[in-house]
């Protein structure tokens, strides 16, 4: 290779200055790449950019938007974003679809009709605010009076990019009730790997490995961080000649482009990275200084306790075949310690996520890949400090956000809320919903819509959201929040190996009619409506200032960011990190202080998971359900495409016209044998109810596996991916002319009505891939996204799930192999 | 929509040579991500269901040995364009640093070029009722700017420049790897060179059109 394409970053300046020169004295390889772009109608240089961090997916990519006659004309990735390096991926690209989309909900509103009816009166902001506080208040003068608790005021977010800040609402307020979403986004993964090392990801260095052994993460087309890390890999693969080799049901990009794909049985990544573990240490392929110095299991004793995990019983549970399992895990120990697992939802989103996670880091320890050039390293990252004074921790818990049952869960079992709502576990008397479509985006989604609708468990729904979504349908009032586009943000994603980052969102445009951002709802609910004297004790936590002191405070709490310019370094600049772009990763991170759990060292043995009752050590569990299925029986998955992601984007037109439905994968073979042809309406059945669908017959698909993107079958977010493109709604303040170039007649069929919830008893995430399904012809009278769910079936599945938790009778008899180590539980 | 394409005009000249714009494809770098179709779209408001710049995927072979091949596409921008010829108003025709681009004033829609084109690169664009397909960017290649797909691809799979420059980095891209044309039997000479091709066309043959590619949109084939 010639010079490296990341060493044109360098010359970006030399690039500018030809500009000034003219083209005519250009070569080739002076083109600038990334950070000026020019008009395709006059050809006049687009000057006015300002930067952004991006928010299509949670990926936090650089941007920059480059504006006329204060339009947003075009986005290109931020040349000086240390994770993206000046890229977009497709959904980036697309943000402005987002941004003016004509369907947007630009104005506060009241429900006018019944719940759900889809009547809206658009009221002002001194309205809506009065409202919301008044319920508020009620709430908290009841509370006073000892007749109710703060906690009645729930606060649930979906896309949480707020930095504590929903902890400051909700603290001062005194509620615990806060809720999320991470149990139905990776948190086993989090679970696993904090009890293993303590930060909660992983940062494979891509670019210098030789070996790439991947778990169920698509880097091709999602996960943490899909475009910073393909990138790497394509670098890592290409330049370096690194080999790929991907374990997942179904035949995803990562998979097609590997060098090799092993279609796993879902759920079973664990038993494959155990046994293969077992190959390594047998061989004396391991490296025994570094498991004995650095974690707090010696490598004769878990010498012994791999032993069980033979290839040949971990081919029986995975169809992995054994041969493959030691060839790979010989090569990937031969090419240590440039050697990395990486894995994303795929082992994490089962009922053993956390157990699993645990499984595939092992591989690295053994190999002793961690930290080293081209192994397995810590996220990269900074911290923020917040502006004071903060409210302390409410007193009371919360039993939605905190369930008993999940004790070492923390980041919640949010998707179980509905349920537990339901079932009286806690009274709810004002929910306020934020980026997030509970009826849409959990499992058990009809129980969610259930619940939305009924006025007595929620007798005041409030929705901040850009979109009128399946959720934000469901409310009573809507506070228009602003796209990424339009307001201050911070993030600091680890997603660069070579630096750590601090980027920052500001308005690139002003905000479109009278949305807001949710810092600044919160702010003036809170100064001018909740508590104006301050007398309620709230206001004080408010008084930093505005949103953007806020966000500049934690800016500037960076050490390095002040002395760089500080804020106005970064509204100019979009991003500030301490080394360059191209920096060479640093190493051995752990030798200065050790890793971030108790004893410094790498848990391999896990003290907190034996207190509780589950195997302190690396362990296969299997899945319930899949150990009863019959031969007919298949496993229902979802899955993301590369140019959407699960609930928000099949709205945008540039997005949509690539991808807008979601027909069935199944296996060729299979279908054969059911007579299924692609395009042929088939049901699909679960334990909790039934959907109508398409199928879509490939080569690329476990046998044992079926697969429905759940990125599609809106009934809501406006005409677009609703397909109702004739009608226009009542809030919508403008039309896309390109509607009328829409020629797909197909808006998919949304899987998750039948998606019972199955729950990892230790990390408290949901099992998105533990779906036991038939798969039939559809039945005379079946319609095309027609579905069909069973509530009291939804409900035992519920009910079931929770006798597996660590205090549940089905926990027990399942005797998880604590005993194996030889330690007595403590529990 | 107002379009003015027709005003790029002029040669350009490098050190005394004449310019011929190209582009590398480099298949083993391409992901399959769409980055360049979207970043397309955006650069040049090209209306939905048409597209200037697209990723054709095929799945190839039976489980579980099964893989998936992309390949992106764009006009060839060709040194004996069969457009050019066809066209009855010389609306289409080839600037003299090799980008075939089309003259809106003069097109007359009668879409001779589009069945010319052994590379299925143009389409009928409905807002402006003329010719329409990529222009290799002339806009933001006369301002030193690479084009908006070679921006925005994110394994910097595509390699832009002149073809007439031996040290420009496509030239050492084009002399240290292997590089083929699509259909060279048309004698038409595309500027866009593609590595790792042939695995490619070996997968096209017996595979079958995947899903998620531009154009697998399976119903527009009358699948689904």
């Amino acid at each position: 290779m010639g010079l490296k394409r990341r060493d044109f970053l360098k010359i970006g300046a030399v690039a500018a200055a030809a500009v000034a020169l003219g083209p005519k004295v250009l070569k080739a390889m002076e083109f600038a790449d990334g950070g000026v772009t020019a008009s395709h109608v006059t050809g006049a240089p687009r000057v006015e950019a300002v930067p952004y961090t991006c928010l299509q997916c949670n990926v936090e990519d650089g941007g920059l938007a480059f504006i006329e006659n204060g339009r947003v004309v075009k986005l290109e990735g931020n040349p000086k974003h240390p994770g993206n390096r000046g890229k977009l991926c497709a959904k980036g690209n697309a943000g402005t679809n987002q941004l003016y989309d004509p369907d947007r909900v630009l104005y506060p509103m009241r429900r006018a009709g019944r719940r759900g009816e889809g009547k809206w009166k658009r009221i002002t902001w001194e309205e809506a605010y009065q409202e919301l506080a008044a319920r508020i208040n009620e709430v908290l003068d009841r509370a006073k009076a000892g007749k109710g608790s703060p906690n009645e005021i729930a606060l649930h977010i979906g896309r949480n990019r707020w930095f504590g800040f929903d902890n400051r609402f909700m603290n001062a307020l005194g509620s615990d009730t806060r809720l999320n979403h991470t149990s139905i986004c990776e948190s086993s993964k989090k679970i696993g790997m904090q009890a293993t090392w303590g930060p909660d990801i992983e940062t494979p260095d891509f670019t210098n490995t030789k070996y790439m052994l991947i778990f169920g993460g698509n880097v091709y087309e999602a996960g943490y961080f899909h475009n910073p890390y393909v990138q790497r890999v394509v670098e890592g693969r290409v330049d370096n000649h690194a080999k790929l080799v991907y374990f997942d049901p179904r035949m995803s990009n990562t998979a097609g482009k590997a060098d090799e794909w092993f279609p796993v049985f879902p759920g079973t990544d664990g038993a494959v990275a155990l046994a293969m573990c077992n190959v390594i240490v047998s061989s004396k392929l391991h490296n025994e200084a570094f498991i004995n110095r650095w974690t707090n299991y010696p490598a004769d004793k878990l010498a012994k306790y791999l032993e069980q995990f033979t290839p040949e019983w971990a081919e029986k549970v995975s169809s992995v075949p054994a041969k493959d399992i030691k060839r790979i895990a010989i090569e990937f120990a031969l090419a240590a310690p440039r050697c990395t697992t990486y894995t994303y939802r795929g082992p994490a989103k089962h009922f053993n996520g956390a157990y699993s996670e645990r499984c595939t880091m092992l591989l690295n320890i053994v190999t002793g890949s961690i930290e080293e050039k081209g192994g397995y390293c810590l996220p990269r990252g900074v911290s923020f400090k917040h502006p004071q004074p903060e409210p302390p921790a409410p007193k009371e818990k919360s039993e939605l956000a905190h369930p008993r049952e999940y004790p070492l869960a923390e980041h919640k079992v949010s998707h179980h809320v509905a349920q537990m709502i339901k079932e009286g576990r806690q009274k709810i008397s004002v929910y306020i919903r934020h980026y997030y479509n509970g009826c849409y985006s959990n499992p058990d989604a009809e129980t969610w819509r259930e619940v939305y609708l009924d006025e007595k468990l929620i007798p005041f729904h409030v929705s901040m959201d850009t979109f009128m979504s399946e959720a934000t349908a469901l409310s009573d009032l809507i506070l228009p929040e602003t796209t990424y586009l339009e307001r201050f943000d911070i993030e600091n994603m680890p997603s660069s190996i070579e630096t750590p980052w601090v980027g920052i969102r500001q308005p690139v445009v002003k905000p479109l009619g009278e949305c807001k951002s949710y810092r600044d709802i919160v702010l003036e609910l809170v100064t001018k409506h909740l508590d104006p004297t301050g007398g309620r004790g709230v206001k004080k936590y408010f008084d930093y200032g505005t949103t953007e002191d806020y966000i500049k405070y934690m800016a500037e709490s960076v050490p390095g960011v002040k002395e760089a310019g500080g804020w106005a370094y970064l509204k100019k600049n979009g991003v500030w990190s301490p080394k360059p772009v191209d920096a060479e990763p640093e190493y051995g991170l752990y030798k200065k202080n050790g890793f971030g759990t108790k004893d410094k060292k790498i848990n391999i043995y896990a003290e907190e998971w034996a207190r509780h009752g589950f195997n302190p050590l690396p362990h296969y569990e299997p899945i319930p359900a899949h150990e009863k299925m019959k031969e007919d029986d298949l496993v229902l998955i979802t899955f993301k495409w590369n140019v959407h992601v699960q609930s928000r984007t099949a709205n945008q037109k540039w997005l949509a016209e690539i991808i807008h439905y979601n027909p069935v994968w199944i296996n060729a073979k299979v279908a054969e044998k059911k007579g299924i042809k692609t395009g042929d309406l088939v049901r699909i059945t679960s334990r909790i109810g039934y959907m109508v669908t398409k199928a879509f017959v490939t080569e690329g698909i476990h046998p044992r596996v079926v697969a429905v993107s759940n990125s599609f079958g809106h009934t809501e977010y406006g005409r677009l991916a609703s397909l109702k493109l004739k009608e226009k709604p009542e809030w919508a303040t403008s039309d896309d002319p390109e509607y009328l170039h829409v020629f797909w007649k197909d808006k998919g069929a949304h899987p998750n009505f039948i998606i019972p919830v199955s729950t990892d008893p230790i990390g408290g995430s949901q099992g998105w891939y533990d779906t036991v399904v038939t798969v039939g012809k559809a039945e005379p009278g079946d319609r095309y996204q027609d579905y069909k769910v069973d509530m009291e079936a939804a409900r035992k599945a519920y009910e079931e799930t929770l006798r597996y938790t660590y205090s549940g009778p089905d926990f027990r008899g399942r005797a998880p192999g604590a005993k194996k180590d030889g330690k007595k539980k403590s529990a | 929509m107002e379009r003015d394409d027709q005003h790029y005009v002029g040669e350009k000249e490098g050190a005394g040579r004449k310019v011929r714009w190209g582009m590398v494809v480099d298949l083993r770098r391409c992901i399959g991500c769409h980055a360049c179709s979207v970043a397309c779209k955006a650069e040049n408001d090209v209306p939905v269901g048409v597209y200037r710049a697209w990723v054709k995927y095929v799945d190839k072979g039976t489980y579980p040995n099964v893989t998936r091949h992309f390949l992106p596409r764009l006009c060839n921008h060709c040194k004996s364009p069969s457009c050019v010829r066809v066209c009855p108003t010389k609306a289409t025709y080839k600037r003299g640093d090799g980008a075939v681009v089309v003259d809106n004033d003069k097109c007359i829609g009668c879409r001779s070029c589009m069945t010319a084109c052994p590379y299925d690169a143009r389409f009928l664009n409905a807002v402006t009722k003329t010719a329409d397909k990529c222009t290799f960017c002339v806009h933001r290649i006369e301002k030193g700017l690479l084009p908006a797909c070679v921006q925005s691809c994110l394994g910097r799979a595509r390699i832009f420049g002149d073809l007439n420059d031996p040290g420009s980095e496509i030239s050492l891209y084009v002399g240290r790897n292997p590089v083929k044309q699509l259909k060279p039997s048309t004698g038409n000479d595309p500027s866009v060179f593609y590595i790792g091709l042939e695995e490619y066309v070996e997968a096209m043959r017996g595979g079958v059109t995947s899903i998620a590619g531009t154009e697998g949109a399976l119903e527009q084939k009358g699948v689904i």
